[in-house]
């Protein structure tokens, strides 16, 4: 997303040298991560595993050696949405011949867990104790995405990263920012901040509807990744229209809306697990300010550049980025005065933000390695297992 | 729906609670009319799917326009500032005047549930022969739904906050969107089903996933 | 003290770290035992429904579920009862059961459906109601969870809705 040229303090790169010595404890960090993957049998799987591997230490080498954040960030996570699917259709149609989902193995609690479910869950749950999905609680032979899973994994990343989930785990936003960065110019240049609060709307009328049905209704109507991911069997009108509902919003806001305005558009201005989140952007201690001193007049170049409309002219004024900041570094890396600058609750502001910044990656990059290193490593598998 | 109505205006607790009446008085309105129907011809709506689905899908439409409209209307005028004197003639927008009784309306057309449990109800006050007990049938009935409304007065406090109202009526707007949907696939089933046309839709539509 | 809170976002900063690379390890199994101790529960919806009773039959067993409620007012499934035949492998080509579904000791519905031989070809099934609990089905396969015949591992599930 940042068209514009490097920030003047960025400028100079660290020394290969520390840079290496940077990424070391990385790559401890994410081999004792690793080992189960690598552990799999079959070469592909091992090859895979050290691609994987490989391709996230030398990301996060780059980070260290460029200082820069969003630019090697963005080469990760496209990969990751755009290598999810791959994977995940595989065993699909590796286990079914299909991407479509029979009522059997609905009714056997087989159907894997999303994340986007747990807002939904939350109210009948507390009124029935019942979760309203057809999956299992834990794990299964033959579905080990169950819910207690699912929900453990969400747990941790909001720990450790709070709404930066969008930026380090959520391969259905590597696809939005995918496809956001195709264009070299956005063709739809103003958006009415007003869009912004739509996530929220739709958070709640879904959390509402959802306890009212007692079906989870974002999955049933409104969910764009069902194109690209697994979807309830055709075998009625409601859901031949359902299907058609998930095409027409997939290629809308996920495909033809962020290469137009070159912004996340699914996530920033649909995505109401991401206004869910947005709930637990303050639980973490990394967060990204603005020295308003350092600012001046503004440039606003953070603001234009902002992939979900996150920073605004309020929130320059109160040196802050508003909750639905992805933590994503793009405002950092564009800032020309070093005024936008990663920064750790409790310290004062623009002070070692590079330090802020290193603690930052280590936590957000051991997770990103991970999750989503594991998943790259399952699709890469598939697609080496072909040519071997 | 209610919640999201309730909070795209801003009001004070009063304006809220008689909103909340106004709601539920529709609501009862729509469970005892229907009581009266169901009294008056036996089974007044019959069980048939085809017209049940029909006219299902006719209140969703209903529904879904009324939300969308609601949450579309500009927001109401600010009283005129203290220092004028409101003129005796003061001139109130049409919009204001001719303003939709939107919660009464509300209110009906979710008491019009034809759900099964609704129908049985329906069928139960057809068998007392009587309009009385028809009538509290449907009262009692009312009684044990309603109560499930009151805690959405907890909305009022909740305006203080500006994007409460914006985001309020974005959510009747997205309502409207899942009524409306709802109402596609009642019309759709309605017209197409079950019948040689559906099979083929629904074979096709099932072709391109397998593609 | 003005340097506490600095001291302790460093702290909390570290703390993350650690958490992101040791939580793995052992934070799932910890999560999986916690979820497994609550009393949470698919839904019936889904799920059928707790098991009411088993009645024995020649070479295979029809479990009858608890009747299922309707779970919420604005739900687009009706409520329902599960029937389960087991195995589905033993059963014979054609079963026709009048089926008491509420434990009154009277039959409620007559469950009627055949087994093909291919295991991958749709079921169809046919419910005559024999009391006012029951709703007729006529040739149903899947219409919806309320309302479905389906072969689930070993098993033949139907679900007969209820008024």
């Amino acid at each position: 997303m940042p068209d514009q040229p490097r920030s003047i303090a960025l400028a100079a790169p660290r020394g290969i040298g520390r840079s290496l010595l940077l990424t070391v404890p990385m790559a401890l960090f994410t081999l004792l991560l690793f080992t189960p993957v690598l552990r799999q049998p079959g070469r592909p799987a091992k090859l895979a595993a050290l691609i994987a591997w490989g391709f996230m230490l030398a990301l996060f080498f780059l980070m260290m050696r460029t200082r820069e954040t969003y630019r090697w960030r963005r080469i990760f996570f496209i990969a990751l949405g755009f290598l999810f699917p791959v994977g995940f259709i595989w065993d699909l149609v590796a286990l079914r011949s299909s991407m479509s989902i029979p009522i059997e193995r609905m009714l056997s609690g087989d159907t894997p867990f999303c994340f986007m479910v747990i807002p939904m869950t939350l109210i009948p749950a507390a009124l029935t104790k019942t979760i309203i999905f057809p999956g299992s609680i834990l794990p299964t032979a033959s579905n080990p995405h169950s819910i207690a899973m699912m929900v453990a994994l969400w747990l941790l990343a909001t720990v450790i990263l709070g709404k930066a989930w969008c930026s380090y785990g959520c391969f259905f936003g590597g696809l939005d920012e995918g496809f956001s960065s195709i264009a070299k110019k956005a063709r739809l240049r103003k958006i009415n901040p007003k869009w912004r609060l739509v996530p929220w709307a739709i958070l709640v009328a879904i959390v509402l509807l959802s306890a009212a049905t007692f079906e989870p209704i974002y999955c049933m109507w409104l969910c764009p990744f069902k194109a690209v991911t697994e979807f309830p069997e055709v075998r009625s009108v409601q859901t031949a229209v359902q299907f058609g509902i998930f095409i027409a919003l997939f290629l809308g806001l996920v495909v033809v809306l962020p290469y137009l305005t070159k912004r996340r558009t699914q996530c920033a201005f649909f995505c109401p697990f991401g206004a869910f989140q947005s709930i637990f952007s303050r639980t973490s201690i990394f967060d990204i300010r603005i020295d308003k001193e350092k600012c001046g007049a503004g440039c606003v170049l953070c603001q234009n550049n902002c992939p979900t409309l996150a920073i605004d002219k309020e929130s320059i004024q109160s040196g802050k980025t508003l909750s639905t900041c992805l933590r994503c570094g793009a405002c950092v890396d564009v800032c020309r005065k070093n005024a936008a600058v990663w920064h750790i609750k409790g310290t004062p502001v623009g002070v070692s933000p590079e330090r802020a910044r290193l603690l930052y990656l280590y936590a957000a990059w051991v997770f990103a390695s991970m999750f989503g290193g594991s998943i790259i490593a399952n699709s890469l598998q598939k697609l080496i297992g072909l040519l071997v | 729906m209610l919640l999201p109505w309730l909070g795209a205006e801003p009001r004070e607790l009063r304006a809220t609670g008689r909103l909340l009446a106004l709601f539920l008085g529709g609501r009862l309105a729509g469970y005892l009319g229907f009581a009266v129907v169901a009294w008056a011809a036996g089974v007044a709506i019959p069980v048939e799917p085809r017209t049940r689905t029909l006219v299902f899908g006719l209140a969703n439409f209903g529904l879904a326009a009324l939300l969308g409209i609601s949450a579309f209307l500009p927001r109401r005028r600010c009283p005129p500032p203290q220092d004028e004197p409101a003129p005796r003639l003061y001139q109130i927008s049409s919009r204001d005047r001719f303003r939709p009784p939107t919660a009464l309306t509300l209110g009906f057309l979710t008491g019009l549930n034809l759900c099964p449990p609704f129908v049985t109800a329906g069928v139960r006050a057809a068998a007392t022969r009587s309009l009385p007990g028809a009538l509290l049938f449907f009262a009692v009935f009312f009684v044990g739904t309603a109560v499930w409304f009151l805690p959405s007065l907890a909305i009022s406090p909740l305006r203080r906050f500006n994007v409460v109202p914006t985001v309020a009526r974005m959510t009747m707007g997205a309502l409207a969107i899942y009524y409306a949907y709802l109402g596609v696939v009642c019309a759709a089933s309605w017209r197409l089903a079950p019948s040689r046309t559906a099979d083929f839709f629904i074979f096709i539509t099932g072709m391109v996933c397998h593609a | 003290m003005k340097r506490l809170p600095a001291v302790l976002g460093y702290i909390a900063a570290v703390l993350t770290i650690a958490v992101a690379v040791v939580g793995p390890l052992f934070w799932f199994g910890v999560f999986g035992h916690a979820a497994a101790a609550t009393s949470l529960r698919i839904a019936p919806m889904y799920s059928g429904g707790e098991p009411a009773r088993t009645l024995a039959r020649d070479g295979y067993q029809i479990v009858v579920y608890k009747p299922v409620p309707k779970p919420a007012p604005l739900s687009q499934a009706a409520a329902f009862v599960q029937i389960v035949w087991t195995p589905a492998s033993k059963l014979p080509a054609a079963i026709s059961e009048p089926l008491d579904l509420d434990g009154d000791g009277r039959p409620d519905c007559v469950v009627s459906f055949q087994i093909p031989r291919d295991p991958q070809a749709k079921l169809h099934v046919t419910v005559e109601p024999l009391t006012a609990l029951v709703l007729p089905m006529h040739q149903v396969s899947r219409d919806s969870f309320s309302s479905l015949i389906a072969r689930v591992n070993d098993t033949v599930v139907v679900r007969v809705p209820l008024r």
